[in-house]
């Protein structure tokens, strides 16, 4: 077992190498740079560009920035951002709270609404609502999710007036009210793409599980239809569902970007475009790794996870 | 996806034809291609039928709301018929949806097969690879990489392509893996057939069908993608119109003038949602299991 | 300086909303700049809170650092120039005693000795004394190799910064620079204690907990949201009266423009109100929205480099076709005003009888017809080869320029140019391909000037073209001797007048030679809730809060 989760870890580590080289070598190659925001100003002359190129160390050969990033990396130093010469490591920090506030909720909504949808639907398989809930999800997958947020924001925003257009709080009222208000929109919208996964997933899931003897057994014990559904089948569904959490994670953060750039959330998603205009490398970077890592230590964690429920895996 | 885990029969071409007939019987894939001929045929011969061209820009006709003036989807800040550049950024936005399924479909699939061919080494190293892409949101990949590049359609085909192909090269590797051990793979052997004649000629066909259930999804994804990416400013520049970047402006009118975010809006939609259908569809067909659920 | 400035013939509704603006401010400004000279008037009534939002976000807090416009936001509220510039052009004391002039002896005769006078008693927020070592070392760091500092225009003159006591220093100059005293206007001075015992400048705690004299003190930052300051009661002038003032955050400028309606933000700021929501936002209850003019210009300008446009005769015919006052009616909504010129209108060194561009399709044909370019094959006109085709570039993602761009390239194509559109990030576009002219034509945004300063050596000499081994920010590849020696001749004169002339001569000879072709000089729509008093505009500052320290609620 040991063995196996120290291999799995291993190649997780030199995934990231990867990843960190086809990071940087994309960024670094391309034309511009984080100086030509400055090209406007008045007093910013080539030689003045020149001169601070210089001084950042961007006039170097890339495979030295790159070894030189990496070298910083290892001993966990993620380097300085260019444009308020704080840490990278700090600057994320400081954007963590918002994503996470609106993953989080979203993931909530999501996971309860869709399981629930999923059951229903085996449970009356082929029914009505079944095929309603089919046709609902797949049409789901298929709008763009800031489409849907604009729509939203010119409903509840500008025509009905409900709930503010953007930000995530109204500066000086930090009630958990005012964060609600602020909050629902956006989450919704960003749930709405995965209460379609989930609830497909979990609809799969219920029906195998509806099928396997115990239930049987349970049904024909007499038990109650309630009893047999919480006890037996929910759980049971759930388990498949630790893998999908884990492979969800890169759709969620990469539709929270989008969603917070719709609705001006000041989390990660925003600070990745903000620094991506700005051209700040070392936090573009930082994001980039910084989603990686997650979305390894999600796929590892539900490896794991299966492998402690299943021994058989860790032989293959 | 679950066809991706288990072991199809060796697929004859009696059971293709079956195939198409369940395809034909599957009403929501029905549904779906006519969704999106229909969009395709008024992204091709609608401007024709159009009394505007879509390039030409009158300032008096700025903003005029939905059928006035024989503006069926009114216009836009330009005075420009809205439904004539729809359907031309139709025509854009598919030709990037298509040539992403063609580009992502070949990378994948030749990747897969010489993996799941050859195994050992090169398959870890490869597979290796299909998981590093796997592992950035393919989003911020996308964004990273056309920040820096010349934005066009066939490099944001591209780069849609450089995130899209990694599904087709696990779905590919899984099944060519699951059919070298069976005895057409070996006889082709014994007749002392090339590596690259079984892989191409032998394995890749038996393949087919999880690649064409996988081709359909990801032109519906590419949509998707190219929407996203133009909308957020980094994708196809105008005036060469596409969904996303129609979309990218009309943010700023949303109160004055919706129509210009509802349209475009409602366009991708139809078109992604035929797609999935279609992939449903073919889904369904090939795979003779997902009959009982 | 006298005070002669320009009657406008003319008075359109948004000039007037303009100058309305500005007599608001004369108004507020007579009672505070008398209290001006004598420092030190007692601040006990600070109150209230004032929310001001930006749609980008200020985080280079070190003012001597490489920033953009908005940082200065943060900067005019937390630290002090000298001194600098009021909206009609004229100098006021800020750290200074006086402003130092030829006339009252601050800067020799020949312009190569300054003298700076000090106020005495001022402090830093952290209670330290501020004196003239902290001005020596701020000018000193500038000049620091080792150091990413914002500029070295006019500083690469500057020798032997002496300390003379705690409230006078003395510099000479290498040669005689005018428009350095604008430069010291854009210098905010920094504390020296604050870097003691720093190695590397660059990345001093400093930087992220900025210590000034300004009138507010930096409180907290929250990343990606908002920066607040709170009052410093001992500032060394009149006010503040707020007593903690917020810059806010919102990046997307229709989410700013909604909570500027619903009342969640008091004064909207940078990139302000977008001109297609002006009409509504002038009948808003309970706010004042006012037009005002910037010193920035829009024009397009071309690379004189490219063989397309050697021909006077075509730029002609170029800036004759170009139908400017459907750009600025139909797609900014008026609220710019056409202009000739890169100088602001507002300005003392502007020039107002410059030929005016008149809108003639006929006009542009004839001209490229006797010039002998000759419609082709694809319509086209080409001439010994050369086709009348080029590439236009600008930011990709300004909507209005986008806007402004296609229906330019519909009405060029009807005199038989085409221009083919090629818009880049921008990143990519203000890189590289913008410094070393690898562009055909761009569409740009420019602030030439260092204040109310009339220079723009940077812009315009043949020596400052990157493109052509030279250093500057001469983009546009613009050659003309006669250029050159007008801008030499009006850098080295400290008389008013005597500058006024040859800058307004510039400003003919560039008119008619046409490097560029002038559009529109910006104005920017500007909303405040009406019980806040003090917001003015100010064509020499790049951004509002110049005069923060005289905001307050009513």
């Amino acid at each position: 077992m040991l063995r196996y989760i120290l291999s799995r870890f291993g190649q997780s580590l030199l995934l990231l190498l990867i990843v960190s080289f086809i990071g940087f070598a994309v960024l670094n190659l391309a034309p511009g740079g984080p100086l030509s925001q400055f090209a406007l100003s008045p007093g910013m002359t080539q030689e003045q560009i020149d001169k601070i190129a210089a001084q950042m160390g961007l006039d170097r050969p890339l495979i030295v920035q790159y070894f030189d990033w990496l070298q910083h990396m290892l001993v966990g130093d993620w380097g300085t951002s260019y444009r308020d010469g704080q840490p990278v490591l700090h600057v994320i920090e400081s954007h963590l709270f918002a994503t996470l506030l609106l993953m989080g909720t979203a993931t909530s909504i999501s996971i309860t609404l869709g399981s629930t949808i999923g059951i229903f639907s085996a449970l009356r398989r082929r029914s009505v609502f079944d095929y309603a809930m089919t046709v609902a999800s797949m049409v789901a997958l298929s709008i763009p999710t800031f489409w849907f947020g604009l729509i939203a924001i010119y409903i509840f925003a500008l025509n009905l007036g409900w709930l503010p257009a953007g930000n995530m709080y109204t500066v000086g009222d930090g009630s958990v009210l005012n964060y609600l208000k602020h909050l629902i929109m956006p989450a919704c919208v960003l749930a709405l793409v995965d209460v379609a996964v989930w609830s497909r997933y979990m609809r799969t899931s219920t029906l195998n599980v509806i099928n396997q003897d115990f239930v049987r057994t349970a049904r024909a014990k007499g038990l109650t239809r309630r009893r047999v559904l919480f006890k037996h089948i929910v759980g049971n569904s759930l388990v498949p569902m630790i893998t999908l959490a884990g492979l969800q994670l890169p759709m969620v953060l990469g539709g929270a970007l989008v969603t917070e750039t719709v609705f001006t959330w000041p989390g990660m998603g925003r600070l990745f475009l903000d620094s991506l205009g700005y051209s700040d490398y070392p936090v573009v970077m930082g994001l980039l790794m910084a989603s990686a890592m997650l979305v390894l230590i999600g796929n590892l964690a539900a490896d794991i996870a299966v492998a402690l429920i299943d021994p058989r895996i860790a032989l293959e | 996806m679950t066809a991706a885990t288990t072991t199809p029969p060796v697929r004859q071409p009696f059971i293709k034809s079956r195939a198409l007939r369940r395809f034909l019987s599957h009403k929501l894939a029905m549904i779906g291609l006519f969704m999106v001929l229909g969009l395709t045929f008024a992204c091709f011969v609608g401007p024709y039928l159009l009394p505007y061209d879509e390039l030409y820009i009158d300032l008096r006709a700025r903003f005029a709301p939905p059928g006035t003036g024989g503006h069926i989807f009114g216009t836009d800040p330009l005075g420009r018929d809205l439904a004539a550049r729809l359907f031309h950024a139709g025509q854009i936005s598919m030709a990037v949806g298509f040539a992403v399924m063609v580009i992502a479909t070949t990378v994948g699939s030749v990747v897969g097969v010489v993996s799941g061919y050859y195994g050992g080494k090169i398959s870890a190293v490869l597979m290796r690879v299909v998981d590093a892409f796997l592992s950035f949101p393919s989003v911020f990949l996308l964004l990273a990489l056309a920040a820096f590049i010349q934005p066009g359609p066939v490099m944001i085909a591209v780069i849609i392509s450089a995130t899209s192909w990694m599904e087709v090269a696990r779905i590919v590797e899984a099944e060519v893996k699951s059919l070298r051990n069976q005895d057409f793979v070996q006889a082709a052997h014994m007749l002392g057939l090339s590596g690259r004649w079984i892989m191409f000629r032998e394995l890749l066909p038996n393949a087919i069908g999880p690649i064409i259930v996988a081709a359909s999804l990801t032109v519906a994804r590419a949509i998707l993608l190219e929407a996203y990416i133009s909308f957020l400013g980094y994708g196809i520049q105008p005036p060469l119109p596409s969904w996303g970047n129609l979309l990218n402006g009309a943010q700023q009118y949303l109160g004055s003038a919706p129509w210009l975010a509802i349209v475009p809006g409602l366009a991708i939609t139809i078109a992604v949602t035929g797609f999935n259908f279609i992939g449903d569809g073919l889904r369904d067909a090939f795979d003779s299991r997902a009959q009982g659920q | 300086m006298t005070d002669d400035k320009t009657q406008k013939a003319h008075l359109s509704r948004r000039q007037t909303l303009m100058m309305m603006g500005a007599a608001g401010v004369a108004g507020l400004m007579g009672p505070a700049a008398i209290g001006r000279d004598q420092a030190f008037a007692a601040n006990a009534d600070a109150s209230g809170q004032l929310i001001l939002a930006f749609s980008q976000e200020p985080t280079v807090f070190n003012p001597l650092m490489p920033h953009i416009e908005v940082d200065e936001g943060v900067y005019y509220a937390v630290f002090d120039p000298l001194f600098d510039f009021d909206p009609d052009g004229e100098y006021f004391p800020i750290l200074v005693a006086e402003v130092p002039t030829v006339a009252n002896g601050g800067i020799s005769e020949d312009g190569l000795n300054w003298r700076i006078k000090l106020k005495e008693g001022v402090t830093w927020h952290d209670g330290t004394p501020f004196t003239a070592e902290d001005v020596k070392f701020s000018l000193e760091l500038t000049m620091d190799p080792d150091f990413r500092s914002f500029r070295s225009t006019g500083y690469k003159f500057m020798r032997n910064i002496t300390v003379v006591s705690d409230t006078e220093l003395t510099w000479e100059m290498s040669e005689s620079f005018a428009p350095m005293a604008a430069i010291l206007a854009s210098t905010y001075i920094i504390p020296k204690h604050a870097f003691d015992g720093v190695e590397d400048k660059n990345t001093a705690p400093f930087s992220n907990a900025p210590i000034g004299t300004g009138p507010f003190k930096f409180k907290e930052r929250m990343a990606g949201d908002h920066i607040e300051l709170e009052a410093n009661a001992d500032y060394h002038m009149d006010g503040p009266y707020l007593k903690t003032l917020i810059i806010k955050y919102v990046p997307d400028l229709n989410v700013m423009y909604t909570q500027f309606k619903s009342g969640d933000i008091d004064v909207i700021g940078l990139q302000y109100i977008s001109p297609d929501h002006l009409a509504e936002a002038e009948t808003l209850p309970n706010k004042i929205v006012t037009v005002a003019g910037t010193a920035t210009f829009e024009s397009i300008g071309l690379n004189m480099t490219r063989p397309q446009f050697q021909e006077l005769a075509v730029r002609q015919a170029l800036y004759a076709a170009l139908d400017k006052t459907s750009i600025i009616d139909a797609l900014y909504y008026g609220v710019p005003t056409p202009t000739e010129t890169y100088m602001p209108q507002q300005s003392y060194y502007y020039e107002p009888d410059l030929p005016k561009h008149e809108f003639s399709l006929e006009k542009a044909r004839k001209l490229l017809d006797d010039a002998g370019w000759k419609p082709g094959a694809d319509g086209v006109r080409e001439k010994d080869g050369v086709r009348l085709s080029f590439t236009n570039s600008t930011t990709a993602g300004n909507h209005l320029r986008e806007q402004a761009q296609q229906f330019i390239q519909q009405t060029f194509k009807e005199v038989g140019v085409e221009m083919t559109i090629k818009n880049l990030p921008p990143a990519v576009m203000w890189g590289d391909y913008w410094m070393n002219s690898g562009f055909d034509s761009v569409v740009v945004g420019l602030n030439t000037l260092s204040g109310a300063d009339p220079d723009t050596s940077d812009y315009f000499m043949s020596t400052m073209s990157p493109a052509l081994g030279g250093s500057g920010q001469n983009t546009f590849a613009y050659q003309n001797p006669k250029v050159d020696e007008l801008l030499i001749k009006g850098a080295a004169s400290f008389v008013p007048e005597e500058r006024r002339e040859i800058y307004q001569e510039l400003q003919r000879v560039i008119r008619d030679d046409l490097p560029f072709l002038p559009v529109f000089q910006y104005a920017v729509i500007k909303g405040r809730k009406d019980d806040v008093d003090g917001p003015a505009p100010n064509v020499n500052n790049r951004i509002e809060t110049w005069n923060v320290r005289d905001w307050k609620r009513t």
